[in-house]
């Protein structure tokens, strides 16, 4: 094992990760926030004061009160409940989806890089297709093609991320296949497989790590967008966006139905961006050495 | 160079036939019927179908795209299947918008952006570049629609300085920049954040080059090695910056025209998409879809000038 | 570059000062500025479109023959239009128009003769040019014996014929030169006899009006009519509020009305015909095949808290599957009582003791979806789960029509005249999915006999009694769960007079011309 110096790269990133996030109050601040929302969206069964699809027609729309912290929405359904169910399904959305890009897209980008040749022309073709459609109007045209709901959304959202994964996984790969170890490994007789996933993958996963939460920070941002522009996800499911959407009616009268939501939408998309550009810091060797 | 050019644009061909296949695919399996959206709800079946005959829309589906196909690349996109206009006059109408917006957005983001790129890079990890840092990054965290809302509340409602509908008669400049005003913000806000962080960027590996250093120690004036030696080379990527957020510029131009009830391309699709406008979103993909790949096609381009190991990969 | 950007900014500040120069100079012209619903216009042909944005134009650019009182929609209020007079003969199959002399199509189309009568009497019973043909099915013929008289024949007594020729749908009247001319341009460019004349439309933003000064009623005191069309309702009513817009499509509710109305200088009209919501259940398919699920589902619904919902000044609740203010409309008939024991009894009496779940589709347009999320929470509470998909509202008139969803929540105001509700929604010929389809979503077949003998039953007392007889059946047949009625609500700015009082109107809309004022 002694012949693949990179094996450990893993864990030395970690170490050097939490090296820097000492260093970088930013990306602690990212951290803390994170897990603040995560812990609302976690908790939220528990901790929400009332059933957030539960309406109350006769006490529709009253402001901030004992009984309602933030008052309640134009069916008479509290606010507040209704936001940390939505944490929920922001959190997930985004999280999900990523990750589902992020997979798909590595695995393609890696094949492309390490095969070459055609494998490479034809998957970089697609990528670059799906790339050439920007990440609204995508997600907008294929959410009104699936119908507008939890899975199509999130799928959605995983098709424009995971051309992004396969472009950062391809040029690493390309790069790293030529080198001794990688050499050494295939004469060993090592399968192609194992080798793309044993040696290459360690070496771009602190790259995919930072772009991971950087693109959770986007995706979070386009499920409010979508749910905003009515294709999100069926009533009654509370989401931020949606929320935004249904409290710009009253706008004039009830502007905080529209605020309140979108202060969280902001400080969860702060969070992944706060942390991911921490992560960048750390893992980033030019910005490191300096 | 000229290789290499004639290269990029051959790959530029089969991607745009590519983008347009996969619009064309798409919405062609979004439900909805152009020919109910014509007739209202109370048309009988029967009238139905014959509209639909009228509109083209039981042709064979194959023959339907080699006409859309063979249209594009002709700069016929087809009529309407609503208003029955050509598709290009009413891209042409709601066009002047939304470069007024874009131009303003994209002004807005080099004018605030690139100098606080600057500053955050030369005074790095101080108290203005820490400032900054985070005020950029709130700007990237933003969604588009949710500053608009933000700003409709306070200068349309609260003050009441701008209108809330930015729709001008763009013959009348007074108005045409008055309505201007909320929206580029809007955007603009959103490209200072983005611009901010790449000066940023490639400032500090500007700075961190051998002939910056060089200048430095040769008792050259700081605000010299900046403006001169520094800036210049580091604005080179901040061009390609258009290029690279083009994505960003046109989402978040969407979000912003819907807000604002802005005309313009994004509202142009999205209403064709409620409406099942088939052509009409056709072409206005298209439209995208050209400038999309034009834009990428000058910033590959432009990276092969500037460095010549792009040619060889 | 640097050099570039000194450039950028001078020219920018170059634009900045010669915006300051060109300010919009002031016309003495009086502009009326309108925000309606929806996005665009969708087809300016009054005998085609029946969309809301369209309908509420036409009676400002078009007339009919004879029409309803400008602010009313009362059938034994019908007044001359563009026929001085008319006789019908003792069998009630002949009917004579005298035509007024004088009047002028917009845009130089010429003088109104009796052929542009004739010919727009048969393009509205064709089913090729017109939606309203249905309507005009006992129509013999049409012709014109001299050039200012028109004859109808019909093959059997229709006692509402001057409904048929009144301001609305298939009765407005149009430019026969105009529509040979334009063609498929007409759609786009309708040319009528009206107080406005049409001028110019902007697909997607608006449309033009400007003052037909030979009306013959007399030179309208508007100049110009620019209608906006404004999806967003939050919008219109910014822009009311900030003085771009003198009247608006407001939104239907309560606390809209009331928060608008505290505004000082706006005048809020609330206006009928109201639309009929109903829960249309089809009677083939599913759990609710079985009669008792859709009494479990009557008797689910809360229409008090559905009314308190949308407000005391805009709902009513309904009392019956024909609208309220309708020919025919009646109380005497078995509607449902909310009883949510009740309807836990009967589902479970069914075979659905934990409750039964339904895939429903709905628009994603307010006036509807809000109605079936209020739905979703009532039936919620008897164990009956809707699971709701949200669809653009053309998807959404498409798949209803293809019985995609078990439960169909409609408004629809039509001609106020039982026959016209009860055909369309309740008469299996109208069965969705069928040929001759209109909008019977339930599959509804209880009362084919009625309605059709109703039709042509010239005893007024003997065709109320058919009438009655057949609400009461589509009710025993439980096809549909009559909600409540929802009028439209415009607000406008006090300087605005309509110069007569706008209670009703057949066409979602105030209704515009010589008589209205802009101060």
């Amino acid at each position: 094992m002694s012949l693949f110096p990179k094996a450990g790269g893993l864990r030395r990133t970690i170490r050097d990760t939490i090296r820097v996030f000492n260093r970088n109050k930013t990306s602690w601040a990212g951290l803390v926030l994170l897990l603040f929302m995560v812990s609302l969206a976690v908790l939220a069964p528990w901790i929400s004061p009332y059933d957030p699809i539960d309406q109350n027609i006769l006490e529709r729309l009253s402001p901030a009160s004992a009984e309602h912290l933030l008052g309640t929405d134009h069916f008479g359904r509290d606010i507040l409940s209704r936001i940390l169910w939505g944490a929920r399904i922001s959190l997930s959305v985004g999280t999900i989806s990523v990750l589902m890009g992020m997979a798909v897209g590595t695995v393609l980008g890696i094949l492309a890089g390490y095969k070459g040749k055609y494998w490479d022309y034809m998957i970089m073709g697609v990528m670059d297709v799906f790339m050439a459609i920007p990440t609204l109007l995508m997600g907008l045209m294929v959410v009104a093609v699936l119908g507008p709901n939890l899975v199509n959304l999130t799928i959605a959202i995983a098709l424009t991320v995971a051309p992004r994964f396969a472009r950062i996984a391809r040029a690493p790969t390309i790069s790293i296949k030529n080198r001794d170890f990688v050499e050494a490994g295939r004469a060993m007789g090592f399968s192609d497989l194992r080798i793309m996933a044993g040696h290459i993958f360690p070496n771009i996963l602190g790259e995919l790590i930072v772009m991971g939460s950087l693109w959770i920070a986007t995706a979070v941002r386009i499920e409010a967008s979508l749910s905003f522009i009515g294709l999100g996800v069926k009533p009654p499911t509370p989401t931020w966006g949606g929320m935004i959407r249904e409290g710009f009616q009253n706008i004039l009268s009830d502007p905080w139905i529209s605020i309140y939501p979108g202060i969280f939408i902001l400080i969860t998309v702060l969070a992944f961006n706060m942390l991911g550009d921490g992560l960048r810091d750390a893992i980033d060797p030019k910005l490191r050495n300096s | 160079m000229l290789k290499y050019v004639l290269k990029r644009l051959a790959m530029a061909i089969p991607i745009l036939i590519a983008v347009l296949t996969l619009v064309f695919v798409i919405i062609r399996i979004v439900p909805g019927d152009p020919a109910m959206v014509v007739l209202g709800d109370q048309a009988s079946a029967e009238a139905l179908a014959a509209l639909r005959t009228k509109m083209g829309l039981d042709v064979p589906l194959i023959q339907q795209y080699f006409t859309f196909l063979f249209g594009a690349f002709r700069g016929d996109l087809g009529a309407s299947l609503l208003s029955g206009r050509p598709v290009l006059s009413e891209v042409m109408t709601v066009l002047p918008y939304t470069i007024d917006l874009t131009i303003a957005g994209v002004v807005i983001g080099i004018v605030f952006g690139v100098p606080l790129g600057v500053l955050t890079a030369v005074y790095r990890n101080s108290v203005t570049d820490y400032i900054i840092r985070v005020f950029s990054l709130f700007g990237l965290s933003f969604p588009a629609f949710y500053s608009a809302i933000l700003l409709i509340l306070i200068f349309s409602i609260q003050f009441n300085l701008f209108p809330v509908i930015s729709d001008p008669d763009l013959s009348n400049y007074g108005e045409r920049m008055n309505h201007l005003v909320l929206p580029a913000v809007n955007l603009g806000l959103i490209m200072v954040a983005y611009i901010t962080r790449s000066t940023r960027s490639s400032m500090l590996e500007v700075l961190r080059e051998d002939y910056v250093r060089t200048a430095k120690a040769k008792g050259v004036p700081r605000f010299v090695v900046i403006t001169r030696h520094a800036l210049k080379n580091a604005l080179i990527p901040i061009v390609t910056v258009i290029g690279l957020y083009l994505g960003v510029l046109i989402g978040n131009s969407v979000l912003t025209e819907i807000v604002f009830n802005r005309p313009g391309l994004g509202k142009l699709i999205l209403d064709a998409l409620s409406e099942r406008d088939y052509t009409l979103l056709q072409g206005v993909m298209v439209i995208y879809a050209f400038i999309i790949v034009i834009v990428n096609l000058i910033t590959d381009l432009t990276y092969g000038f500037v460095d010549p190991r792009v040619k060889h990969q | 570059m640097s050099k570039r950007i000194g450039l950028v900014s001078v020219f920018l500040a170059a634009i900045a000062v010669s915006s300051l120069l060109f300010v919009s100079p002031s016309f003495a012209e009086v502009v009326l500025k309108i925000g309606t619903l929806s996005n665009d216009a969708n087809q300016l042909d009054p005998h085609v479109s029946t969309k809301s944005q369209d309908k509420i134009l036409f009676p400002w650019v078009f007339n009919g023959l004879v029409r309803f009182a400008p602010g009313s929609a009362d059938l034994s209020k019908i007044e001359a239009d563009l026929a001085e007079s008319w006789k019908s003969s003792a069998d009630g199959l002949t009917w004579t128009f005298r035509l007024r002399k004088g009047v002028q199509f917009h845009s130089g189309y010429g003088e109104l003769t009796a052929d542009d009568v004739v010919f727009s009497l048969n393009r509205a019973s064709k089913k090729e040019t017109s939606t309203a043909y249905k309507g005009y099915a006992d129509f013999a013929s049409v012709s014109a014996p001299d050039k200012y008289t028109v004859k109808i024949v019909l093959t059997k007594p229709i006692p509402s014929l001057l409904g048929m020729v009144t301001n609305y749908h298939g009765g407005y009247i149009v430019s026969k030169k105009a529509v040979e001319k334009l063609g498929d341009n007409f759609k786009t460019n309708p040319i009528g006899t009206g107080p406005f004349a049409f001028s110019e439309y902007q697909s997607k933003r608006q449309v033009t009006l400007v003052a037909n000064k030979d009306y013959f009623r007399g030179a309208p005191k508007i100049d110009k009519i620019i209608y906006r069309y404004l999806p967003d309702e939050a919008s219109r009513e910014l822009a009311f509020k900030n003085g771009e817009l003198d009247l608006i499509y407001g939104t239907r509710e309560q606390r809209w009305v009331e928060r608008i109305r505290k505004d000082k200088g706006v005048k809020v009209d609330i206006i009928g015909l109201g639309e009929l919501r109903t829960l249309h259940m089809n009677i083939t398919k599913g759990p609710l095949k079985d009669i008792r699920v859709r009494q479990a589902i009557s008797h689910a619904v809360n229409r008090d808290e559905m009314v308190a919902f949308v407000g005391q000044d805009v709902a009513q609740r309904s009392i019956s599957v024909v609208p309220l203010g309708y020919l025919g409309n009646t109380s005497d008939v078995p509607l449902y009582k909310h009883d949510l024991a009740k309807a836990k009894a009967l589902l479970k009496e069914a075979g659905y003791p934990d409750g039964v779940t339904l895939k429903v589709i709905i628009t994603k347009v307010a006036s509807l979806r809000v109605p079936m999320e209020i739905l979703q929470a009532q039936l919620r509470k008897a164990g009956i789960i809707l699971d709701l998909e949200v669809v653009e509202h053309s998807a959404f008139h498409k798949l209803i029509r293809q019985d995609a969803s078990p439960l169909v929540l409609y408004g629809a105001a039509r001609f106020p005249v039982a026959d016209s509700y009860l055909t369309q929604f309740y008469l299996s010929d109208s069965t969705v999915g069928t040929p001759t389809a209109i909008t019977n979503f339930s599959h509804c077949d209880a009362a084919d006999a009625e309605i059709t003998a109703a039709r042509s039953e010239a005893d007024q007392t003997k065709q109320l009694a058919l009438w009655k007889t057949a609400q009461q059946k589509v009710l025993t047949q439980t096809c549909s769960v009559p909600i409540f009625e929802q009028l439209i609500v415009w607000a406008r700015t006090t300087k605005l007079d309509y110069g007569f009082e706008m209670k009703n109107s057949l066409s979602n809309g105030p209704i515009l011309n010589e008589m209205t004022t802009l101060k």
